[in-house]
């Protein structure tokens, strides 16, 4: 088996009194969707966060590529090639996909020191990553307001790409779409791992979960309770660590 | 600009119509409307207000406002004027007025950018202090009777073409390539969408604003010295009511008052429609005080308008744009 793209070792953290996650260990590697499951307030997010530069771990390691990392911020954590795309997706609805794809990070060419933009580039560039997603988006200026949910999954996917990341966090991304959309985000997801990137896929919905995911990661409590390859595991028995109706939960919860 | 009237779109053609209709209108109803002196009194009295509307076209696109535009023009004004009193070279006291202008620009957007204060409440803010500094420059006489010479040097030009046009004409080239052709476009759109959400996309939005009070500064003290040549005096109450005329003319032009959406020509025509209003109005009869009567109807028209087409509303306004307007952009 390949070396793990991150590892996270013995990760806590703690809000005050409350304790949001504890001594969570974690692979994961390119090429799979990882499900992290749960209920709410179970961590799932909490390690998103940690993952992301959002928050800093109160203990733990986290180790990519086999060396120690520390995120100061979400900069940090997207320089080092992890891309997170939250359920509000931060796309600018008034830009087009191109231009929403390089906001931020536009392609220009220095002329009398002012930075023209490079557009022509630019739009065969997201050409091409919708093209690689398989998006069926075929006009890279239309506005983003204009699209459906999974339409602007797939662009918040493409800015991921074109930010070269290695690790996408996708934090809910089916919650808000119709049926036939979710197919078609669910499908992004496989086409991401396929071609070598990690996916971290943070979802409530188990048929999603089972459709897509490689693995599944169960928290609870702020604990991670089972981690199991989907072939060697059931919708049931996923549900009840999730209830913590499992025997092995119980089992450990009595101890503790 | 996949549609090739997207800078030309049904606000502005809606615009174009309503400037020819009211010279028809005006026309109809007096005899001195309708010839090329007066039509061009009305085009040469547009100039301030296209300079600081164009100025102002930006600032609400990002999601600003300055109410404090009249004043700082004031401010720019008495500048050039004592310049022009001190005998200094008409070019020079001409030019100390957009450098006054970029000046006060720093000081505005300052104080909104890094004093995190809402822009409206910031400029309300400045307008009472700029207003003082004009009264205390002033000491309750009016610059007036100024040397003649940067009213000569504007009113000869270049080639006998009075010099307002090719400054105009540039200002609004130079505003078009930095919105379309540079970063500078979309990261003023996506900030006047949501601050919040540009941020999370590395846009560095302070600098962008900044950016966007220092242009806006710098037109209005262009637009200053533009005054001075033409009156050749700086009164008391210069300044009054452009800041309202500036925000009628843009919103009326299609920029979103909350920001996300900007029309160049939009601006250019509500300003022309503007003064048309004001110019037949008066040849009509009606007393000049209306003037700032129907300017003010104009802008809640506009903004009424847009109410009812559910582009904008109180809600919107109290959550900081949710980023569901019209999505078109146009310049």
């Amino acid at each position: 088996m390949t070396r793990p793209l991150i590892e996270a070792r013995d990760i806590s953290k703690r809000f005050g009194a409350l304790q949001a996650l504890a001594d969570v260990d974690l692979d994961i590697r390119e090429g799979e969707v990882l499900a992290l499951v749960g209920d709410n307030g179970a961590g799932k997010s909490t390690l998103v966060k940690i993952l992301s530069g959002a928050h800093a771990p109160s203990g733990g390691d986290l180790v990519m590529d086999g060396k120690p990392v520390e995120f100061a911020s979400p900069q940090d954590s997207a320089a080092a090639g992890i891309a997170t795309i939250f359920q509000e997706l931060a796309l600018s609805e008034n830009l087009s996909i191109a231009e929403n794809v390089f906001l931020g990070r536009e392609l220009t060419q220095r002329v009398l020191g002012i930075p023209f933009l490079r557009h022509k580039a630019m739009k065969r560039r997201v050409g091409e990553l919708l093209k690689e997603l398989d998006a069926h988006i075929s006009d890279p200026e239309v506005p983003v307001g204009s699209l459906s949910g999974g339409q602007r999954q797939a662009v918040a996917i493409s800015r991921a790409l074109n930010l070269n990341a290695r690790l996408v966090i996708m934090d809910e991304p089916t919650a808000a779409l119709a049926v036939a959309e979710t197919r078609k985000v669910l499908q992004l997801i496989r086409n991401l791992a396929d071609s070598g990137r990690a996916v971290i896929l943070v979802s409530h919905n188990m048929h999603d979960v089972f459709e897509v995911g490689d693995r599944i990661a169960v928290f609870r409590r702020g604990r991670k309770i089972a981690d199991k390859m989907r072939t060697e595991t059931t919708p049931e028995e996923i549900v009840s660590f999730i209830t913590g109706a499992h025997p092995d939960v119980r089992a450990l919860e009595m101890q503790s | 600009m996949s549609n090739p009237l997207d800078w030309f779109g049904r606000r502005e053609a809606l615009l174009a119509v309503a400037c020819l209709a009211a010279v028809l209108l005006f026309s109809f109803l007096s005899p001195y409307f309708f010839n090329a002196e007066n039509l061009s009194a009305v085009l040469s009295n547009s100039v301030e207000l296209l300079l600081v509307g164009l100025g102002m076209t930006l600032l609400l696109g990002v999601g600003g406002i300055d109410v404090s535009v009249g004043v700082a023009m004031g401010l720019a004004a008495i500048a050039v004027g004592r310049l022009l009193q001190a005998g200094v070279t008409p070019a020079v006291a001409g030019l100390a007025g957009p450098v006054a202008g970029l000046l006060i620009g720093v000081g505005t957007g300052s104080v909104v950018v890094f004093g995190r204060i809402p822009a409206i409440v910031a400029t309300l803010g400045l307008y009472g202090v700029y207003r003082a500094g004009i009264y205390l420059c002033l000491g309750g006489d009016w610059l007036s009777g100024l040397p003649i010479g940067l009213t000569e040097l504007v009113g000869t030009g270049i080639a006998g073409v009075p010099l307002a046009f090719p400054i105009v004409a540039l200002t609004y080239l130079a505003l078009y390539v930095a919105l379309r052709r540079t970063p500078f476009g979309p990261h003023l759109l996506a900030i006047g969408d949501s601050e919040a959400k540009a941020r999370l996309s590395g846009v560095s939005v302070n600098r962008t604003q900044l950016l966007a009070f220092i242009i806006s500064g710098g037109l209005t003290g262009l637009a200053a010295s533009f005054y001075v040549a033409t009156y050749r005096n700086v009164e008391m109450t210069i300044g009054g009511t452009l800041a309202l005329e500036a925000i009628a003319a843009v919103v009326l032009g299609g920029t979103s008052v909350i920001g996300g959406r900007v029309s160049l020509i939009g601006t250019v025509l509500g300003v022309l429609l503007l003064r048309l209003l004001q110019n037949g109005l008066l040849l009509s009869g009606v007393p000049s005080l209306w003037q700032t009567v129907v300017t003010g109807l104009l802008l809640l028209f506009v903004l009424g308008i847009e109410a009812v087409q559910g582009r904008l509303s109180l809600t919107m306004l109290m959550r900081s744009k949710s980023g569901r307007l019209a999505s078109r952009v146009a310049q």
